[in-house]
């Protein structure tokens, strides 16, 4: 058996594909309300979505509604006026016979049925969704992966009415023009950055794919002019989750980096309980605040929030425990607790810069305390707590205040070590998502981070609270850890479906190599059938995927003549103190995969593999233009 | 110099001028690519750097003596006293600035 290979096409042409084929389809037909045109899941990826197509004798508007189980989850919007309507169809019911109405504007209806299987495969995603339609309306609470559970969306009674077949991981926003922004499905390195972002339709149609050279990880915010804040890694560096470029929204080209390497010394940045050398600083968040042209980062590693300017990069503040931190550092740019009731916060995430100029996060509280304190002050587990908390900082007198908090009261079962998110929807009215609960196969609450406590027989669980004036308004439950959660309605008042091929924007980065030679002669066999390897190749890059025993030396080599390019695949099994996605981890340790990208590469390459004293051929070229 | 010692010669060897120390296993796949990186590295510095490779499973007291947890461990000695540490598999350049500052 030799090396399996597989050509994928882009997503982004898949869909063109389809869409092209939809519209033949639909210009051969004579299609009207009485009788459309049905695609379910046209773009592929939104499983819980279709398309349909018609014409209307006159221009007219229309109406599409996905009636639901009660009137109450009816979910439904009205369209621009049109004589050729292709429209999306976005709320469908997992597992059900979908009823759809399709009505013109003050004239004739007509109610279609689209079947949809079991997304689900038999598994429930939820647990409970406590709240009103009254309060919820058709709303839905949109959650994003750190495990294995892929993206879904639940309306007020708790029925999933949204779901991604795909990984498209980390923060989902929605954007000015009515478009979701996410991660990409795409990942270019373990454990979890991903080539960029998907600017994407509800029904899965991708705008745009911005690819960075860095990636992407963690989080991305649109500024008022419609470029991106992503933030990104040098992947040449030796150290990871430290930069934030600017892109252009509409080329995908960088505008700015901040290096965060340049306003803070990582050798004297004082550690969280989870502080490692390559991931000293561990940003999950960015904001950006026009009223001080600043940007705040969260800095899990640092138990820190970080503000610099926009335009000089220079530090401004830093909200955190000072305990550790240079005494120089701790005079200049940390606050003075005030008030009553004052805590810090610890490995916190998703940092908000709320329209006053409060600082809220999700406070994980994880350890309880800094590195330096742990041995008189680490907090476990069952000891511990997570919060959602909003701070009150004043920048001329370096104090700071707590105004408000959620989570506290409730203990370890709202504790999360990791991931998480805080929404500011106005005065008094904030969503707390406690997304990485866990507990140990003797459900004792558990630090563990979600991808390795099923390794242990321990379970997971992701707790969303929306509170308006001290009240809990919303209450959602599901099994499995999820890294944030959005409210938003699936149709929106810009864009919902526009046709035409998506673009793929950016730069992919050359990919790291091993400057060290393994001298070897090539011993003509074929990789051993054990190493069950394959390479799926894309457009701007290739992905080998093999097995190897713990142990083993593992080189990946592209051939070319004279001309080599090395990869160094590690068979040791890695341990992670940071995993906010583990979505990408395989259950078996001995499963490798490599993503090499095409930048910096021309021609055509022979792909061969050193295992320990032996260098085998793959059988495969891959072609770089 | 390139050699792998026991813990007598280490002690021999250890305590004057510049000293790598790698704490290795046979058993681990990036200790075997590190010993082709540090051939590299052996060939940069000549004599200036003494590169000592440790059985981490054969040589446990001086392992404990070293508080090595884990393989690879590279540890620079200058004159007997550790004055850097590296874990996990490095590539050469990595190596060499490290060593360079310690020249």
């Amino acid at each position: 058996m030799s090396v399996k290979y597989i050509y994928e096409k882009h997503l982004i042409d898949r869909q063109a594909e389809a869409e092209e084929a939809m519209l033949k389809e639909f210009e051969a037909g004579n299609y009207t309300i009485q009788n459309p045109l049905v695609k379910y899941n046209l773009y592929e990826v939104s499983p819980l979505s279709a398309v349909i197509c018609f014409e209307t004798k006159t221009e007219t508007p229309v109406t599409v509604t996905v009636l639901g189980k009660t009137k109450e989850a009816n979910i439904g919007h009205t369209f621009p006026k049109a004589k050729k309507h292709v429209l999306p169809v976005v709320g469908l019911y997992s597992n059900y016979a979908n009823k759809v109405e399709i009505r013109a504007y003050r004239g004739e209806s007509n109610v279609i049925t689209i079947d949809v299987p079991d997304v689900y495969n038999g598994e429930n995603p939820i647990y409970h969704m406590h709240t009103t339609p009254e309060y919820l309306q058709d709303n839905v609470i949109m959650v994003s992966p750190a495990g294995l559970q892929l993206s879904s969306a639940f309306d007020y009674a708790g029925d999933a009415r949204w779901h991604m077949n795909v990984a498209c991981v980390f923060d989902i926003k929605r954007l000015k023009n009515g478009n979701l922004i996410m991660g990409t499905h795409r990942l270019l390195k373990m454990p979890y950055y991903m080539s960029g972002l998907y600017e994407i339709s509800p029904c899965g149609k991708i705008y745009k794919e911005f690819r960075l050279p860095g990636g992407y990880h963690h989080d991305e915010f649109e500024m008022e002019d419609g470029n991106l804040l992503v933030l990104t890694d040098d992947l040449e560096s030796e150290t990871v989750e430290d930069m934030c470029v600017l892109i252009d929204r509409n080329t995908g080209e960088i505008l700015k980096t901040w290096d965060y390497k340049k306003f803070l010394n990582p050798e004297t940045v004082s550690h969280s309980g989870s502080w490692s050398e390559e991931d000293w600083f561990h940003n999950n968040a960015v904001w950006y605040d026009k009223h001080t042209n600043s940007l705040t980062f969260s800095g899990r590693h640092i138990d820190s929030m970080v503000n610099i300017d926009f335009d000089s990069g220079e530090l401004n503040w830093i909200i955190g425990d000072p305990a550790g931190w240079p005494q120089d550092m701790v005079d200049k740019y940390f606050f003075k607790p005030i008030g009553s009731n004052f805590g810090w916060q610890y490995e916190q995430h998703a940092n908000v810069i709320t329209p006053n100029g409060d600082v809220m996060c999700f406070d994980n509280h994880h350890y309880g305390c800094k590195q330096v304190d742990r041995e008189t002050k680490n907090l476990a587990a069952k000891d511990n707590y997570s919060r959602g908390v909003r701070y009150r900082i004043n920048t001329e007198d370096m104090t700071i205040e707590q105004v408000w908090e959620y989570g506290k009261d409730r203990g370890a079962e709202f504790f999360s070590p990791y991931i998480c998110n805080v929404e500011y929807y106005n005065e008094g009215h904030y969503m707390v998502h406690s997304g990485g609960i866990a507990y140990d196969k003797d459900g004792n609450p558990s630090e563990a981070l979600g991808a390795f406590v099923k390794d242990v027989g321990g379970t997971c669980r992701s707790i969303t609270v929306e509170v308006c004036d001290g009240k809990v308004m919303l209450d959602l439950e599901v099994p499995g850890n999820y890294y944030r959660a959005e409210k938003l309605k699936l149709y929106s008042d810009g864009i919902n479906l526009e046709l035409g091929k998506g673009q793929v924007l950016g730069k992919m980065g050359h990919t790291k190599e091993f400057d060290t030679e393994i001298p070897m002669e090539n011993s003509g066999e074929m990789l051993p059938d054990s190493c069950n390897a394959r390479i799926e190749e894309e457009i701007d890059r290739f992905t080998f995927f093999s097995r190897f025993e713990k142990g083993q030396m593992v080189m990946m080599l592209l051939e070319q003549g004279d001309e080599v390019h090395r990869y160094y695949i590690s068979t040791t099994a890695v341990s992670y103190l940071a995993m906010c996605c583990g979505t990408f981890l395989d259950s078996d340790e001995r499963n490798t995969r490599t993503s090499v990208n095409k930048a910096g590469l021309k021609g055509v390459y022979d792909v061969r593999v050193i295992v320990d004293d032996k260098k085998y051929e793959t059988g495969i070229k891959i072609t770089c233009e | 110099m390139l050699k792998e010692v026991n813990s007598t010669e280490f002690k021999e060897l250890a305590d004057k001028g510049l000293v790598l120390a790698d704490f290795f296993s046979t058993t681990c796949g990036p200790c075997k690519m590190l010993g082709f990186v540090l051939k590299d590295v052996e060939k940069e510095f000549g004599d200036d750097l003494t590169i000592l490779k440790v059985d981490f499973d054969q040589n446990k007291e001086l392992t404990a003596e070293y508080g090595v947890a884990g393989y690879p461990t590279l540890i620079l000695l200058k004159d007997g006293t550790e004055v850097k540490r590296l874990q996990g598999l490095q590539q050469k350049p990595v190596i060499v600035k490290m060593v360079k500052e310690n020249i």
